[in-house]
């Protein structure tokens, strides 16, 4: 849902999931659906893809997994942030934030270049 | 770090990486086919549009499997390094709570492998390193051996080399050279001894070796009688010319006569026998055109380089079909002769090959011993642990995870050892650089390489896991809640450790018994060597060896007047009882001719005997107190003009005139030359036995020193110690002709217990690792016999207040470990009877199984074993049952 077909950044996956971890340990399918219903559907394309960025987060040490118990009593692994996962979290909220913000003054501005007849 | 650890500690084993990422998915897929179900869709429609929803399964599922998997890799190998870590730590922690033993532990280690790694320093050198050749493998030496086996390396003669050169077809190439000589180097205005050597321009080729500087010879170099080129080995130009490379071109004067260096030897180059400093071009067909000389003088050395694909045995065949056809062609030189080649290895190993085997047994054996040794003294300590372990186990530590513990323990104490023992050998092996030129082939290096370091850590390693393991197991096999309940068998022995103990002493009696048999043999063997009478008087003697200049006193005449002046001078410094000048001191002499009896011809089956012949001054026997037996010794009379007279020894005559009549008897010594008038036999002197080793004197004649033409060593008997008249004889001889060198000044003790180096230096080291492993055999039985006290303790301690003498105690004590020691003995009489079967060849006057060695060895064995127990078995039999029963 969020490589190829939507054309986002690898990025951009990632920092929704740290986004998502901020708020406490969640499995895979509470990820995706927090996403998809955070950004009022724009991002629902094949929810799958969302599993290889999880174990390569995993494997930067950003995020650990855990098995534990759904409410409704169902085994489903849970991911948490880790010290290192919430520094990445910190960090790469606040580039989004600049990086957003300066895509939007430039696409917004109204004043023309001087080369515009 | 800190939370993976955590994890670990829980000790569940993770599903299989597929498996794990199966159920996560399904999860996924089963919660979204649930949403859908609540909002309304049937359960079809909501199992397609979730798994459309999901996109391609098999590959996010084939993705996230290889990722988890090679996770789960990198976590292992993190723990591994971990683990081991955290054991070396608490390794070191545990060795420096028992400090004394730790030391003793890691002090034996050291002498066990440094022992170990030592002579397998040696071993390797000698026996395993490539020789400075070309692939060596293909290399032959050929040899001239007598068929009745007096002589298997005989030389050969030059009409032989020749004769083999043009009928063989085994070897691609051949070879032939002269023994290294003495030769005078005029180094500026100072005259210098050097070792040369001649040899044909072919040996180098045959050999692979080209010239590391310079062109080397050239085939025509060998066609003149005076050769005027020379080669320096590598040393000489370092040593002679510091090693300036323009050494080469320029002209020395050798021997009195100017050459031009011509090339200098790569390093580490030796010649297929003894060393050289100066090499020069040999002719062989020179001297094909004496006709004394072509067949009767035999003493080329012959190397060949085998062709691809011939075999030694197919060579040797060749070798002797060529030797028998000689002996047929030319029987007056060659009856009794034959022909035969032996790898160039194994020429040059010599005999040398035997002690070192002998040698490295023995240091294993050591190293074995010291295994079996600290495997019980692990044991102990593991037992006074067991606790701890017990502890460890019931908080969750694997069986395993206990057993890599104790292991890692034993390993690093190996280590330290083995890096101490390392230290050791470097040191021993520079110190035997030093020592034993003479022994061991010239070509070994006699030191530690990679290869060797690499095999003393892998024994390092092995000897920690081998005296490791059976602590380790014993632990393995303990029930920790035992243990832990009954408090008060804390530190006593379970059966099977006390077996194993058991076992441990049997087997170093066993070993140590072995080893002591053949130092207890070797030890016979040298002393009936070195105590049996050599025939004449050693102490108070010097020996001076000159070299005057060939060209000034070519002649008989001048050599008879310069050694008269010399030896008159001589005698006339205080402290001087008698001198005499010789051409080769007992115990080294080397040369030999043929024996032809005047009216007793030998038959056409009869090899001519050759009997080793030296030349002596008038007052020779007098200075080396040789008695003469019958008839007279030389006078000042029979000089080169006189009619020509010889002495023998009592073994010739005993054996060559076997009626008596050996005194007044003619011979011609060869090479035979009919028109040479014949040589009369005035005398017969007491045996000296030349080669010290054999017990048997061998046949002996002397010359004449003013009537043959060779001698150059001076014997001096001295009222005083021998080597203070050492400059005084220097100066003296200086009077007569300054530009005479001397060198091999020495005392005639020196020059024999020179002979015996090679004897004496395995038997001094087999003796005190010997003796190494008396101590450690001592301190297992001790530790033995303590152990079983002490776990016995209370059990006596009932059995004396019932009523039982001590006396009996002392004997359930005894009978208890004098079985294991019984069993040891008995598996070491298996031992006792290999090590005399390797030590057969280098016994000499004691039998194999020499009872009185053998007995010895028992014995101080015992002694020792019998000190060792008499402490633990005397407190046992000391119990004092109101302590141990309270």
């Amino acid at each position: 849902m969020f490589e190829k077909e939507s054309g986002l950044l690898q990025g951009t996956v990632e920092l929704l999931v740290l986004k998502t971890l901020s708020w406490g340990p969640m499995h895979g399918y509470g990820i995706a659906s927090w996403i998809e219903s955070a950004t009022d559907d724009v991002l629902r394309v094949e929810e799958g893809s969302l599993y290889p960025a999880l174990y390569r987060m995993t494997r930067k040490g950003w995020i650990k997994a855990q098995w534990g118990v759904t409410e409704n009593n169902r085994r489903a692994k849970y991911y948490h942030l880790t010290a290192e996962g919430r520094r990445q979290y910190r960090e790469q909220t606040s580039g989004w934030r600049r990086f957003a913000d300066a895509v939007n003054q430039a696409i917004n501005t109204r004043s023309a270049p001087s080369w515009a007849k | 770090m800190s939370d993976h650890r955590q994890d670990r500690d829980y000790r569940f084993v993770p599903p299989k990486p597929e498996t794990e990422v199966d159920d996560e998915l399904r999860f996924h897929v089963e919660e979204r086919i649930r949403s859908y179900v609540a909002s309304g869709m049937s359960a079809d429609a909501a199992r397609r549009a979730a798994l459309e929803r999901f996109g391609d399964i098999a590959a996010v599922r084939e993705a996230c499997a290889r990722m988890l998997t090679e996770d789960r890799k990198a976590e292992a190998r993190r723990d591994w390094f971990d683990d081991l870590r955290q054991d070396v730590k608490f390794a070191m922690r545990s060795a420096a709570r028992a400090p004394l033993f730790s030391l003793l532990a890691i002090v034996t280690l050291a002498l066990g492998i440094g022992a170990n790694a030592a002579v397998f320093g040696v071993f390797k050198s000698v026996l395993l390193d490539a020789l400075p050749y070309t692939q060596s493998r293909q290399l032959m030496r050929i040899y001239s051996p007598f068929r009745d086996g007096t002589q298997p390396k005989g030389s050969l003669s030059a009409g032989t080399v020749s004769d083999i050169r043009e009928r063989q077809h085994a070897f691609s190439s051949l070879g032939a050279f002269l023994s290294p000589r003495d030769g005078v180097y005029l180094n500026g205005d100072t005259p210098q001894m050097i070792k040369a050597m001649f040899v044909e321009p072919q040996l180098f080729r045959t050999l692979g070796v080209t010239p590391a500087r310079g062109g080397g010879f050239r085939d025509e170099d060998a066609l003149h009688d005076t050769t005027t080129v020379v080669m320096l080995s590598h040393d000489a130009w370092q040593r002679l010319f510091a090693g300036n490379p323009s050494a080469v071109g320029t002209t020395v004067r050798l021997n009195g006569i100017p050459r031009t260096i011509v090339g200098v030897l790569p390093r580490g180059f030796v010649p297929p026998e003894g060393t050289a400093d100066f090499y020069q071009p040999l002719g062989v067909k020179l001297f094909m055109t004496n006709p004394v000389t072509i067949r009767g003088s035999h003493n080329f050395g012959f190397v060949g380089r085998l062709k691809p694909g011939v075999s030694e045995e197919a060579a040797n065949r060749e070798l002797q079909g060529i030797g028998a056809e000689l002996e047929r062609l030319y029987a007056k030189d060659n009856l009794g002769i034959g022909l035969s080649a032996v790898s160039l290895r194994e020429s040059m190993v010599g005999d040398t090959r035997t002690p070192l085997l002998a040698l490295l047994a023995s240091a294993a054996l050591v190293l074995l011993i010291t295994c079996a040794n600290l495997a019980g003294a692990m044991l102990s300590r593991t037992i006074s642990r067991k606790k701890e372990f017990a502890v460890r186990v019931a908080l969750g530590a694997g069986r395993g995870r206990l057993l890599r513990q104790l292991l890692t323990e034993s390993v690093m104490l190996a280590i330290a050892g083995g890096a101490a023992g390392l230290a050791i050998a470097i040191g021993a092996l520079a110190l035997l650089r030093g020592v034993t030129i003479a022994a061991i082939p010239s070509y070994a290096t006699l030191s530690l390489d990679t290869g060797a370091i690499l095999v003393t850590f892998a024994l390092t390693l092995a000897t920690g896991l081998a005296f490791g393991a059976g602590p380790a197991i014993s632990v393995g096999r303990s029930d920790p809640q035992r243990t832990l309940r009954d408090e008060t068998r804390g530190t006593s022995e379970s059966v099977r450790s006390r077996r194993m103990r058991g076992l441990l002493v049997a087997g170093q009696m066993a070993l140590c018994v072995s080893l002591l048999a053949g130092a207890g043999l070797l030890l016979r063997s040298l002393w009936a060597m070195t105590s049996a009478p050599i025939g004449f008087e050693p102490n108070g003697l010097l020996t001076v060896t000159l070299q005057p200049p060939g060209g000034k006193y070519g002649t008989l005449v001048a050599r008879n007047r310069l050694f008269d002046d010399v030896l008159q001078k001589v005698r006339a410094l205080p402290g001087v009882a008698d001198a005499a000048v010789v051409s080769q001191l007992p115990t080294t002499m080397s040369n030999s001719n043929g024996l032809f009896i005047q009216d007793a011809p030998w038959g056409p089956n009869e090899p001519v005997p050759f009997i080793s012949t030296g030349a002596g001054s008038e007052d020779y026997f007098r200075t080396l107190r040789i008695p003469l037996k019958q008839g007279r010794i030389f006078s000042t009379t029979d000089g080169p003009d006189a009619p020509p007279v010889i002495v023998i020894n009592e073994a010739m005559a005993r054996r060559y005139w076997p009626k008596g009549n050996a005194v007044g008897a003619h011979i011609h010594i060869g090479p035979p030359n009919p028109t040479a008038p014949w040589i009369t036999v005035i005398g017969i002197v007491g045996n000296v036995r030349n080669d010290p080793t054999r017990l048997a004197p061998e046949p002996t004649m002397y010359l004449p020193f003013r009537q043959s033409s060779f001698g150059n060593v001076l014997a001096i008997r001295t009222s005083g110690d021998p080597i203070a008249l050492t400059s005084a004889v220097r100066r003296a001889i200086a009077t007569i002709d300054p530009m005479i060198p001397l060198y091999k000044v020495s005392t005639m003790n020196d020059v024999i217990g020179d002979s015996f180096v090679m004897r004496r230096l395995p038997v001094v080291l087999i003796t005190s690792f010997g003796g190494l492993a008396l101590l450690l055999v001592s301190v297992g039985v001790y530790a033995m016999f303590a152990n079983m006290a002490a776990a016995r303790e209370r059990e006596f301690g009932v059995r004396v207040a019932l009523g039982s003498p001590r006396g009996a105690i002392a004997r359930l004590v005894l009978g208890q470990g004098g079985i294991w020691m019984a069993a040891g003995l008995v598996i070491g009489a298996g031992g006792v009877v290999g090590a005399a079967r390797l030590l057969r060849s280098q016994l000499f006057g004691v039998p194999q199984f020499d009872p009185i060695a053998i007995g010895a060895a028992l014995a101080i064995l015992l002694l020792c074993a019998a000190i060792a127990l008499l402490v633990p078995v005397r407190r046992a039999t000391r119990v004092d049952p109101i302590t141990v029963l309270r």
